[in-house]
């Protein structure tokens, strides 16, 4: 029985800075025990617990996709010691990573749907997650029309550029990036996420929207799709709070009688209406 | 199932035998207090004890405790699980409620999915021996409103009962029956099972102190944004003595300490009560102020444990009843919510 609360070894293999002010980082970690990596075997939407000795743990979304074989990508805004510490690693370095944890985003759920993904800021990790998982070969017939909603406060901030660039050169995903304010270079929409989603207008038909996202933009997102006809079931979202253990025993993160380290951290409107309004 | 009875004065004598096989945690007195600790050469334990001042869930879930070690490298941190060194060991006579906390504990340390390894091998390598209430220690007792009984076998692998001037000992449990042979031969008449069944009759009804614990769960259900919260917390220190001294309290902190190039990750108990348990990172704090943390702490007992494990997590033993410095009471707080 696998102990929860050990990490496996895995070496930064790349550092990708994501963002001009450079707070903003990807983390690409290898196994360095290749058969921990069968054993990391995850769905998007999970997470997993950075472990730096001497520092300690710190809960991050995965952002690659289970389709991205050989490694596992974190993007890590640096706020706090471990995120900090974490920033300051170099390429090489061996620490700890524990997971997956969590649920996931539902592709059970998903599948045969049209899907409207919508992120905002540096909460677009686990959704890029999602979407390079539907749109590989091996899935993409699986889930009908992907539109994706995708803001930042500037250009500077947008994650995950050159993949932007690609996605926005496929026929079967419907990107839709925009800016709070743009700058010289900008050619690109102009505007708050919620009042693209007005614009976009994605149909309610068969449809799930998975929203991730600061606070502010998720209570001016969801009036627009309950106008848009979606229903609490169908509007998916992923919930933080702080954690520990990751496992439902440090007693910290629960929300009601669900952990969100455990039970979530994704819920549906529908199911976190049942919930206390506690996070 | 194995009964037998042996002589009052027989008890210590039999716990001190016991060291020689097994690390034996027995209630010693320390200046005012009582406490479970590992019994030592020239230590004597102390069994005509009300209760202990600590709940002994620290001998499966320690204040502090390893969790794993780690070295530095050039190459960076290389780590080593703790190897396990849970000791054979008895816990000695322990009150019933807090033998029921450990079934309690059972349900989410060993749950399905994440089993946590570090108290599961303590809890399996433990034999616990509860010492009934023949009378109930306190007035603040209330054991009987959720669940439990003054004399009880829940949770435990044999129980003490005195009646008289001897003890019956009963082993409920294969791991009990092992440690049959500490206890002498002198088999218990029926006259001994009679005088024990009169006498947990008369210990139950001993306990007048009662609390509507069942009552109030569909009440909590409905009232999350009662007003009602806003009156408990007044006078509350945070000071965290009500969920360090539960016995079902099992929220814990990890944390790293580095000395030179080795270090720990260890994991010390911490507290709803405490402001930062859940502040985040970005400064937010779900639960911003002491009204919130009682709400958790009693609907946590009362509601989620429940909801989780169809289990109310109290074993009435008034810990916190009798320790909060400002005197908060958990019966009166139910009492009122039963009355929303």
């Amino acid at each position: 029985m696998q102990n929860p609360y050990i990490p496996y070894p895995v070496v930064v293999d790349k550092i990708i800075t994501e963002v001009d002010t450079k707070d903003i980082k990807t983390f690409r970690f290898k196994f360095v025990n290749p058969e921990d990596e069968a054993k990391y075997s995850y769905i998007p939407g999970q997470f997993g617990e950075l472990s730096i000795y001497g520092k300690g743990e710190s809960p991050i979304g995965i952002a690659s996709s289970p389709t991205q074989k050989g490694y596992v990508e974190f993007t890590v805004q640096k706020a706090g010691v471990v995120t900090s510490a974490l920033h300051e690693m170099e390429e090489g370095t061996v620490m700890g990573l524990r997971g997956p944890l969590g649920n996931s985003w539902p592709l059970e759920f998903l599948e045969g749907k049209n899907i409207v993904i919508v992120g905002g800021g540096f909460a677009f990790t686990t959704l890029r997650s999602l979407i390079n998982y539907m749109i590989h070969d091996d899935n993409r017939k699986r889930f009908g029309n992907i539109t994706v909603i995708y803001g930042a406060r500037n250009p500077g901030l947008l994650l995950y550029k050159d993949e932007l660039t690609e996605w926005g050169k496929r026929s079967d995903l419907n990107l839709n990036v925009t800016v709070d304010k743009g700058d010289a270079n900008w050619k690109g929409r102009e505007g708050f996420v919620p009042a693209v989603c007005k614009e976009v207008a994605p149909s309610k038909e068969n449809a799930v929207a998975v929203i991730c996202g600061p606070p502010v933009m998720i209570r001016f997102t969801l009036p627009v799709f309950f106008d848009l006809g979606f229903s609490k079931e169908n509007i998916i979202t992923s919930l933080e709070m702080r954690m520990k253990c990751g496992v439902g025993k440090c007693g910290r993160c629960n929300v009601g009688s669900k952990y969100v380290c455990k039970d979530g951290p994704v819920f549906s409107l529908a199911e976190l209406d049942k919930l206390t309004p506690e996070y | 199932m194995e009964k037998c009875l042996i002589k009052k004065d027989a008890l210590a004598g039999i716990a001190k035998k016991m060291t020689e096989n097994f690390l034996v945690w027995a209630p010693v007195k320390k200046e005012d207090n009582i406490l479970f600790v590992p019994l030592q050469k020239g230590t004597e334990p102390f069994f005509a004890y009300l209760n202990s001042k600590n709940a002994p869930k620290n001998v499966f879930f320690p204040h502090t405790e390893t969790m794993m070690k780690y070295t530095r490298t050039e190459k960076g941190m290389v780590f080593s699980e703790d190897e396990n060194k849970a000791a054979e060991s008895v816990l000695f006579g322990v009150r019933p409620c807090d033998a029921h906390s450990f079934v309690l504990l059972d349900k989410l340390f060993d749950q399905e999915k994440y089993k946590d390894g570090y108290y599961i091998a303590k809890r399996q390598k433990t034999t616990v021996i509860s010492l009934a209430c023949v009378k109930p220690p306190y007035a603040s007792c209330f054991c009987t409103s959720v669940d439990g009984e003054p004399v009880s076998s829940e949770g435990a692998d044999i129980l003490l009962t005195d009646i008289g001037s001897y003890y019956l000992v009963e082993f409920f449990t294969p791991k009990g029956e092992k440690l049959v042979k500490y206890f002498g031969d002198t088999k218990a008449d029926t006259a001994a099972e009679t005088k024990k069944n009169e006498i947990a009759a008369k210990a139950k009804a001993a306990i007048t102190s009662k609390i509507p614990a069942h009552v109030v769960k569909p009440i909590l259900d409905k009232n999350f944004d009662n007003p009602f919260w806003n009156t408990i917390h007044g006078k509350c220190l945070a000071c965290g003595t009500c969920t360090y001294l539960c016995p079902t309290c099992h929220c814990f902190d990890i944390s790293d300490e580095v000395k030179g190039t080795d270090g720990v990750r260890i994991r010390s108990w911490d507290s709803c009560m405490f402001p930062m348990f859940t502040k985040e990172t970005s400064g937010h704090n779900p639960r911003p102020s002491q009204k919130e943390r009682w709400r958790q702490r009693t609907m946590h007992k009362f509601k989620y444990y429940v909801d989780n494990f169809n289990a109310i997590s109290c074993v009435g033993c008034g810990r916190c009843v009798m320790y909060c410095p400002v005197n908060i009471d958990i019966r009166k707080i139910i009492e009122d919510i039963s009355k929303l």
